[in-house]
């Protein structure tokens, strides 16, 4: 009788064991995004200015490179970063397409249908709203626009933008710019004259 | 005969052990459901999670805030499996995800169900100048004062940034005094926004960039930053939603119907005024927006993974508004409901 009793817990312990003792939801993971293969070869991006500019990702690369902190913030509160970021200021590709002058503007869009506008004074890093780590705003520090292909020493990843996003940086850490800037997936940028 | 027992105990107490092991121990993997919602709307979000899942320990709501559009595009442009989408403007619904899904015939989505109504308010602290003289029907004299700084999120990025300027545009009309506009918003950017009269239609065109001068107006990319603003004194007063400056703990004044974007009897005044953003930030909506009434709804994408969980926690929220309270956009008159059933759908109907 013990016998069968034990045999029988043993049994129950068994069960319990390869089962787990409550009824689980049933779960299956959630798929991500859809993320294209990660190979760049044949993207570019053009730059229209006085003059017409196409590169590819390794003639960004082979630019002068600047780096600085990078740190953003949605509509709603949520922050992204901080970053270290790794990649071509604005103010060079606007340079080598044919310059800005007072009262232009620079139309930055990628091809999911997002558009950014700055102005002149944004291109030199003036006129943006800042905050501190906490998102109490603070005085502006220097702060430059840049084309970023690295985050943290290693490529964007495609929802971090990649290949290339604006990031708008400082060589202060722990400097909070609004997000809204940030175009991710950057292919084409626009001078706008102020006569146009 | 005694010591035959002990080993039959022992069992037990080890099974025992198990169980209770098993049960203390062990997590439960609970079923996500993803939310994308408006960001007027995640206060309330936030207090129907935190009951849904008191009562559904085995589910986990995941509740992700932006701007409508930017809410819809994780969907549509984006191609994030999110199991319910709640937007602050039922007319984008069907704008932006009434179309097929790439390498399919069906739609993003067919139907949406619309649940609640906001209303656009002055919020104001008690440091606010003249936050003892305002009234309902002073309003815009208060904000005309020189020494007075309004302000309003951005446009471009914000329903309730359009929707102010609507605001200032019908007041003008419905006070019959068309300095409003340009006293309290217009003069105070560099180029000054003007109002253009076609036929009765006022319509305001923003620059690309909007560039306040001075201290007057104050423009931030969302209620967030605008009410931490307002909290800290940087401006005495901001157009808000109702239920945004409730949750915040903001007094406000509350503006008449045929102004603040709330009921569908003025919604042929609304119309009257319209904003014509600076560039299409979306490529996917145009650059227009005409007074509306103010009306927040919902929608399964075809594409979500978890859609009988999602209509569950949809039912529950929809009795939550029903019951409204501080935060919660007004609940419309008779319960929402789905215009089907899963139960339908599952078998193909």
């Amino acid at each position: 009788m013990i016998q069968t009793l034990q045999a029988g817990l043993i049994l129950l312990v068994l069960f319990c064991c390869s089962t787990g003792c409550i009824s689980q939801a049933p779960v299956s993971p959630s798929p991500d995004v859809t993320v294209p293969a990660e190979d760049y070869r044949s993207w570019t991006l053009t730059v229209n200015g006085t003059t017409q500019q196409v590169y590819s990702l390794a003639d960004l690369r082979a630019l002068p490179a600047a780096t600085g902190h990078g740190f953003a913030v949605s509509t709603v509160g949520i922050k992204y970063g901080p970053y270290l970021c790794k990649g071509v200021l604005l103010t060079d590709l606007l340079e080598r397409a044919g310059g800005i002058s007072n009262g232009d503007q620079v139309w930055i869009s990628a091809p999911d249908g997002y558009l950014w506008v700055f102005d002149y004074d944004q291109v030199q890093g003036n006129g943006f709203i800042t905050f501190n780590e906490n998102l109490k705003e603070i005085p502006s520090p220097p702060l430059r626009i840049l084309l970023m292909y690295d985050m943290d020493g290693a490529p964007l990843s495609y929802n971090e933008g990649a290949p290339l996003r604006v990031a708008i940086i400082s060589e202060e850490q722990g400097v909070v710019t609004e997000g809204s800037a940030w175009v991710k997936w950057v292919d084409n940028i626009e001078i706008r004259r102020k006569s146009q | 005969m005694r010591g035959d027992r002990y080993p039959y105990i022992a069992w037990i107490v080890i099974v025992l052990a198990i169980l209770a092991a098993g049960c203390s121990e062990r997590p439960v993997e609970r079923v996500p459901v993803k939310v994308v919602a408006a960001g007027s709307l995640l206060y309330p979000l936030a207090e129907a999670e935190a009951k849904y899942e008191q009562l559904h320990p085995d589910i986990d709501i995941q509740v992700e805030g932006h701007g409508s559009i930017q809410a819809i595009r994780q969907v549509t442009d984006l191609g994030r499996r999110f199991d319910l989408v709640v937007v602050a403007d039922e007319s984008l619904i069907p704008d932006l995800m009434y179309r097929p899904i790439g390498g399919s015939n069906g739609n993003y989505t067919d139907w949406y169900t619309p649940f609640g109504r906001n209303e656009m308010v002055i919020a104001y602290t008690e440091k606010s100048r003249y936050h003892d003289e305002i009234t309902p029907e002073n309003w815009y004299g208060v904000l005309s004062r020189p020494d007075v700084r309004v302000g309003f999120s951005n446009p471009m990025l914000d329903a309730a940034g359009y929707r102010a300027m609507l605001v200032a545009m019908l007041a003008g009309e419905h006070y019959q005094d068309l300095t409003i506009f340009p006293r309290v918003i217009g003069d105070h950017f560099d180029p000054p926004l003007t109002i253009e009269n076609n036929g009765g239609i006022r319509t305001v065109r923003l620059p690309q960039v909007l560039k306040p001068t001075g201290s007057k107006v104050a423009v931030r990319d969302g209620s967030i930053f605008l009410l931490s603003l307002l909290e800290a004194g940087g401006i005495d007063y901001a157009f808000e939603y109702r239920s945004v400056a409730e949750a915040q703990g903001f007094p406000y004044v509350p503006l008449p119907d045929t102004i603040n974007l709330k009921t569908d009897d003025q919604s042929d005044f609304y119309k009257k005024a319209r904003v014509i953003l600076g560039f299409p930030r979306f490529s996917q909506i145009g650059s227009e927006r005409v007074g509306i009434p103010i009306l927040y709804a919902v929608t399964i994408p075809s594409t979500a993974v978890r859609v009988e969980e999602a209509r569950e926690f949809t039912e529950f929220f929809f009795r939550m508004s029903q019951e409204g309270g501080r935060g919660w956009p007004e609940p419309l008159d008779g319960t929402p409901v789905f215009p089907w059933s899963t139960k339908a759908v599952a078998a193909g109907e």
